[in-house]
């Protein structure tokens, strides 16, 4: 009988371990901790730095020009800028591609209101710990990431409208 | 060649293969969504002619990822 229940109980703890580890695995449970640093160039030449922002509410994408969806996302973020800048949000995009010209491709006819910044070695996405493309990540006033997003769609702006309202209320 | 030299040979093989395999992360795949990169660069083509030949098959899969890999999901 104590066999029987010490059996159990190892079951059990290692049942509660294995769950305990894939919550603490890389990449999941990306929300909720504070966002590494980024200080990146800016189309003008200027150099931006998260830190600076503090205090506001920060949307960081990342996105490339070869990335189908970011054709959607691009101007959906830019229209969400326009709207929330005023009662404080702000919007990085941070573009990803090897060859400057290629962003300046698709920059051309577009007029972005958000901030764009260039990382064409990848370092801001790698310690974002981006895993799709595009990805975003949503920071509260204090500086920490609040919620992630992989890929985009229509449910992804609904999305951002209420974690960004809900951010912004804090 | 004695037998140790194969085994020899056939770990030296392996090992320098595994030099060739890299790891492309989800912002590095620019070049792989190049249009010369694909097997067919037209994708609405590419699509169309799947459809129909796995309704015709009622098979489906098999025809590799479209969408140039960009890792979206």
């Amino acid at each position: 009988m104590t066999g029987d229940r010490s059996r159990f109980v190892v079951r059990r703890s290692t049942f509660v371990a294995l769950i305990v580890a894939y919550a603490l695995l890389p990449g999941r449970a990306a929300a909720n901790r504070p966002a590494p640093r980024l200080e990146l160039p800016a189309i003008d030449g200027t150099t931006i730095r998260l830190s600076d922002l503090r205090g506001k509410v920060v949307l960081v994408d990342f996105w490339a020009s070869w990335c189908i969806p970011c054709k959607a996302s691009f101007p959906a973020l830019d229209g969400l800028y326009r709207e929330l800048h005023p009662r404080g949000l702000e919007v990085l995009a941070v573009n990803v591609d090897e060859r400057r010209r290629d962003a300046e491709a698709f920059l051309a006819g577009r007029s972005p209101a958000m901030t764009v910044l260039f990382d064409p070695r990848g370092a801001t996405p790698s310690a974002f710990n981006v895993r799709a493309m595009p990805s975003s990540a949503v920071i509260d006033r204090a500086g920490n990431i609040r919620f992630t997003h992989e890929g985009y769609s229509n449910k992804t702006l609904e999305s951002y409208r209420r974690e960004i309202a809900t951010l912004l209320a804090e | 060649m004695t037998r140790c030299g194969s085994l020899l040979l056939v770990l030296f093989v392996a090992t320098a293969s595994l030099a060739g395999c890299a790891t492309v992360q989800p912002w590095q795949r620019g070049r792989l969504a190049d249009r010369c990169m694909q097997f067919d660069p037209d994708t609405g083509r590419v699509t169309y002619m799947t459809h129909w030949q796995e309704s015709r098959e009622g098979s489906s899969g098999g025809f590799g990822v479209q969408g140039g890999g960009c890792g979206c999901k």
